[in-house]
């Protein structure tokens, strides 16, 4: 089951509303729609801009999917936890931790390195997910943990 | 996630796109595009009122597109917002199927 974990909000922003800065969802595609919530909340509270919030939604969409997809195995009912951050005065650092096997999203970047395609038949469906990661990300970091994976993702919120 | 059609003249089929493309709305509106997809030569695929594109949407756009390019046909894309057409020319699917952000041009393409 989902939950909005305690403790309290620690973060320090320009608005005193509530957010938690942590969300623990499972390992189900349905769950996201409780991180999209979690952005918006996330985005009023800072006045992050839309085009920011975007790609926020964008890089946990892929992320996150990705964990579930590969790091799980499409297995449901594994927990991901997913903290926020201030990150310097701009930024925001979004750190997805899971207990999945071994899975370093960033190692597959193939397709990061392939050419734009020229023609319908080089024109790849899968595998965009990390190149979109990569563009929209200002930071990426994966970390081996005990018994799981961390990823961080950090997003300039203004310039 | 809302899709609906409209003929136009020349035989083109526009596609109206109306929502966030995430996994869950690319789920909604795979079928009915691959659908129209196997029926249409000349695919104008509006864009406009989609908020948000993320990777299974992108796939929601190639592989109807894909499928009428292979029978000879031609694919658009209309009107995306500045955020969507990043992620279409991230992806390279803008080289394969061009944006075009003017109706008549869009149309002309097509002829």
């Amino acid at each position: 089951m989902s939950q909005h974990r305690s403790p309290a909000p620690t973060m320090t922003g320009e608005n005193t509303a509530t957010f938690e800065p942590q969300l623990t969802i499972q390992s189900r595609l349905d769950d996201l729609s409780l991180v999209w919530s979690w952005v918006e909340t996330l985005a009023d509270l800072y006045s992050i801009p839309a085009e920011v919030q975007f790609a926020i939604q964008l890089c946990l969409e892929e992320a996150l999917s990705n964990i579930i997809r590969h790091g799980y195995g499409g297995q449901p009912n594994h927990a991901i936890n997913i903290n926020c951050s201030r990150a310097g005065a701009n930024d925001l650092a979004f750190i997805l931790e899971d207990h999945a096997p071994p899975f370093d999203p960033l190692e597959y970047s193939a397709i990061d390195e392939s050419p734009v395609p020229a023609s319908i038949d080089q024109l790849q469906v899968g595998g965009q997910g990390i190149r979109l990661l990569r563009k929209f990300a200002g930071g990426l970091a994966y970390q081996r943990l005990p018994g799981g994976n961390r990823l961080t993702i950090n997003v300039t919120i203004r310039t | 996630m809302l899709i609906s059609t409209e003929e136009l003249a020349d035989g083109i089929t526009r596609i109206e796109l109306d929502g966030r493309l995430d996994i869950a709305g690319a789920a909604l509106v795979d079928l009915k595009m691959n659908l129209i997809a196997g029926s249409s030569m000349k695919l104008l695929i509006d864009l406009h009122k989609v908020s948000f594109l993320g990777s299974m949407g992108l796939r929601t756009i190639v592989i109807p597109g894909r499928s009428v390019k292979s029978r000879g046909g031609k694919v658009v894309l209309f009107a995306p917002t500045q955020m969507v057409e990043s992620v279409l020319k991230t992806s390279g699917i803008d080289s394969v199927f061009p944006i075009h952000h003017d109706l008549a041009a869009a149309i002309a393409a097509l002829k």
